[in-house]
């Protein structure tokens, strides 16, 4: 019984690690939407 | 046949000008053997059964060395260019950049051998054709890749740094081979058994050099 | 795709994700039987393998479309080999992370240098150089065409890397290793985890797409604004 904070462990890894992932997607995703932004606002303004 | 001849000409005629990267392969290639001979110090009694591994890796760095070089030349000298405007097709600039290098890596691996049977006290005779055979075999696979990875990380901007980071995980079948073949000849004398490592060395040279022979000139393209 | 059906996909491949990942834990924690060895400690092959298989289809995906990239040169094929090629690694950092963990209880030792230890580990590292590739490249039609090349040789590798170890080791057998046939009432889990690590794949690869193909969009953006100028 005392084996189950391996099993916990490696659970835990595996959603953090996933975790992790997805946050950086997210800030990506975030970052480039906002750059995207930026330049149609000068685009728009430029023509 | 002759335009991969006057590329794999042209190439020793400059190093044997400068003598550039034989030194530095030869040197260096010097400099790995005497750093595991004090790595391997204590046990002397299985440094034979250690050689075969030491061996390789003093050629797979003093190669990455050579290999480093390879296109570095061309591109300092601004002859990159030039290179590309050949009347042949990149295939040919490839397979004589491939013989090149493997023909300078032979010519270090020679070296570092007897270096190596000097500094480890070994004695071979009847080997020494097997042992060439599998050089010969290792260095194909070796430059097979190697040549085409040499190709990318010149563009790059990490070029020396990055050639071996791509360079040994790709290389790995060679090297675990090249250095079980080398342990036969040396350790056991069954000969027999050298058919397997041969076959895999020979089936990775041939797959990689055909594969690379087709998309070199996706590496090398304007 | 118009952006309303994108924005369902999301949604349904979402749900899909949910239902699937909570089912498959279920399956793994509590709805599979206790293994009469191990343990408690066999439910992380639950995850383990489903990583692995899900991780080597990612390197699959990334090979093809290598391929098509190199003979199409359309940027969406490179878009989808670099999301493949992350998303392989992402899945592998989850094989390596948990193998260990369990090998530590029941091996006695964190690693060992056996076939399928040691290939897992230099496939990680042949995508690792295929991420330097890209990262180390400015030029956005280079990088492409030159990581689809490497793309193609690490795939290429990769079964050689594994019979070579796997003879040469084979010479210093690993006893452990084999655990043989997978017992029929521990299928179900099986099968329901990998199902979810296949849809969890199927919806990072989405994201992680789309992610790419914003960043081309701001490439032609700032090309625009070049040429205004």
């Amino acid at each position: 019984m005392d084996k189950m904070h391996y099993l916990f462990a490696a659970y835990m890894a595996i959603w953090i690690l996933l975790a992790l992932y997805l946050f950086s997607i997210h800030s990506r995703e975030r970052k480039l939407r906002e750059e995207i932004e930026r330049l149609k606002n000068i685009l728009d303004k430029a023509e | 046949m002759h335009k991969i001849w006057a590329i794999f000409r042209k190439d020793l005629l400059i190093e044997f000008r400068t003598k550039d990267s034989l030194t530095a392969m030869l040197f260096f290639g010097i400099v790995v053997l005497v750093v595991f001979n004090f790595a391997l110090g204590s046990l002397h009694q299985a440094v034979r059964s250690a050689v075969p591994g030491v061996l390789w890796v003093a050629f797979a760095f003093s190669g990455t060395l050579g290999l480093n070089r390879l296109f570095a030349v061309e591109k300092e000298n601004g002859c990159l260019q030039g290179l590309l405007m050949i009347p042949a097709d990149r295939g040919a600039v490839y397979l004589g950049k491939m013989l090149a290098s493997c023909f300078f890596m032979l010519i270090a691996e020679a070296v570092l051998f007897i270096a190596a049977l000097v500094l480890f006290n070994l004695t071979v005779r009847n080997e020494i054709p097997w042992l060439m055979l599998v050089f010969v075999v290792g260095t194909l696979g070796f430059t097979a890749v190697g040549t085409l990875l040499s190709a990318i990380a010149v563009n790059t901007r990490l070029r020396e740094v990055l050639l071996p980071l791509m360079l040994f995980p790709v290389i790995l079948p060679i090297l675990i081979n090249a250095v079980e073949a080398t342990d036969i000849i040396l350790n056991s004398a069954d000969y027999g058994a050298l058919k397997l490592p041969l076959t895999v060395m020979s089936a990775f040279t041939i797959i990689f050099a055909t594969i690379s022979y087709l998309l070199f000139e996706r590496v090398l393209e304007e | 795709m118009s952006g309303k059906a994108q924005y369902r996909l999301d949604i349904l491949l979402g749900i899909l994700l949910f239902a699937g990942m909570s089912f498959a834990l279920y399956m793994a924690l509590i709805g599979a039987p206790t293994e009469r060895t191990m343990g408690d400690l066999q439910r992380i092959f639950y995850f383990h393998v489903p990583a692995a298989i899900t991780g080597l289809a990612a390197f699959a995906t990334n090979f093809v479309s290598s391929l098509v990239f190199l003979l199409r040169k359309n940027r969406r094929w490179d878009a989808l080999a670099l999301a493949s090629a992350e998303l392989g690694i992402l899945f592998f950092c989850m094989v390596l992370v948990t193998g260990p963990i369990w090998a530590k209880p029941v091996w006695f030792v964190w690693w060992t240098w056996s076939p399928r230890l040691t290939a897992s580990f230099i496939l990680c590292l042949l995508y690792v150089a295929y991420m330097l590739i890209r990262k180390s490249y400015e030029d956005p039609e280079r990088k492409a065409s030159v990581s689809a090349v490497f793309g193609v040789i690490a795939f290429v590798d990769a079964p050689l890397v594994w019979f070579s170890i796997r003879w040469w080791r084979d010479i210093h057998p690993s006893p452990m290793l084999e655990t043989g046939g997978l017992d029929p009432s521990m299928r179900p889990a099986f099968y329901a985890c990998l199902g979810a690590f296949l849809i969890l794949f199927l919806y990072l690869l989405r994201r992680r797409f789309c992610l790419e193909t914003m960043r081309n969009k701001v490439d032609g953006l700032l090309l625009r604004l070049d040429e205004m100028r």
